[in-house]
């Protein structure tokens, strides 16, 4: 069989192991591994912060702390300034949190729980609802409804352009949401594609003999390395996106215009 | 079957053209990020904030777009 035709043949098979399947009962595999994740990341955690020493002993703990103070210093100090500390440990939460999800769905078998839209769906609202309430805390309810639009604006322009902002500051909810999803879900899907080219040429090249196939292969795991090279990235830069966007968000709600 | 085929194609299609501004705009972005660090390094951090501010703000539409391509 032409490996081309059987390729096209096994793309729904692909699709197909994307999909929320039942491993009990309602937990879906992306449930599943989602339970996983956070188990991770609290055992991480909590071991790490149980064993922190003043002058670092282990890598592991001191890479973890590292990983702390990034949040903590790029994300809480540079970008909300003043008053940044009592927001850390939500950032920190939710930097650590997709940043292990991410990385359990690159190992092979895995699915990451961030590439279905519910949990992506459930972290933006979290982060919504999170930026929505400390605006309100710092200007109250009706002030933070005023602040929406920029001050010093004409009068007249006042109710187009808070119209405008507010549209905006709902599409914040959606576009966190399938930004997070949209790249794990179609990072995951190409590197799929890459594993079973190169596994459909090498079969194809073994079974009928057939010395192109065989040589085809070569250059389709060598694009699988390459990706997954890439996904790796991806990987670490959606969970830093996510998490300096929360941040952007709650200085936009929290600081006067 | 036809037509669900000239559907699909065209859902995928319309994505690639929505994803054409954004994808400008976000080299746009990033070379003016890029130019502003290297003129005054020491506002990299606020430039690159407001760099992934509207990264974050010209991708919603490439985004809606690939929401569209799955609901439509």
């Amino acid at each position: 069989m032409d490996p081309l035709a059987e390729l096209s043949a096994e793309v729904p098979h692909l699709q197909a192991s994307f999909d929320p399947v039942s491993v009990f009962g309602g937990v879906t595999q992306y449930i599943f591994f989602m339970i996983i994740c956070w188990i991770i990341t609290l055992v991480v955690v909590l071991v790490v912060g149980k064993k922190l020493t003043l002058i670092p002993t282990n890598k592991f703990i001191n890479t973890v702390e590292y990983g702390y103070q990034f949040v903590r210093n790029d994300m809480g100090e540079g970008i909300i300034g003043q008053g940044f500390k009592k927001h850390v440990p939500f950032l920190a939460t939710l930097f650590f949190f997709i940043l292990v999800s991410n990385f359990v769905g690159l190992i092979p078998g895995c699915k990451p729980p961030t590439g279905t839209i519910s949990v992506t769906w459930a972290l933006a609202t979290i982060s919504f609802v999170y930026f929505n309430y400390y605006g309100i805390k710092a200007h109250g309810g009706w002030g933070y409804i005023k602040s929406i639009a920029p001050s010093g604006l004409p009068v007249v322009m006042v109710p187009i352009i808070w119209f405008f902002e507010l549209f905006s500051l709902i599409l914040r909810w959606l576009t966190l949401a399938v930004r997070l999803y949209g790249n794990m879900f179609a990072g995951h899907m190409v590197l799929g594609i890459f594993a079973l080219a190169s596994s459909v040429f090498l079969m194809a090249g073994i079974e009928n003999i057939d010395i192109v196939s065989g040589i085809l292969t070569v250059p389709w795991f060598v694009l699988l390395i390459a990706m997954y090279a890439l996904e790796t990235l991806v990987a670490f830069l959606q969970a830093y996106v996510f998490t300096v966007l929360s941040s952007v968000y709650v200085s936009l709600a929290t600081s006067s215009h | 079957m036809e037509i669900t085929m000239v559907l699909a194609a065209l859902k995928v299609v319309g994505y690639g053209l929505g994803a054409i501004g954004p994808g400008i705009g976000i080299g746009i972005a990033c070379y003016g990020c890029c130019v502003g660090t290297a003129r005054q390094p020491e506002l990299q951090g606020r430039l690159f904030t407001n760099f992934i501010l509207g990264a974050a703000l010209a991708e919603a539409l490439a985004l809606i777009g690939f929401v569209l391509a799955f609901i439509m």
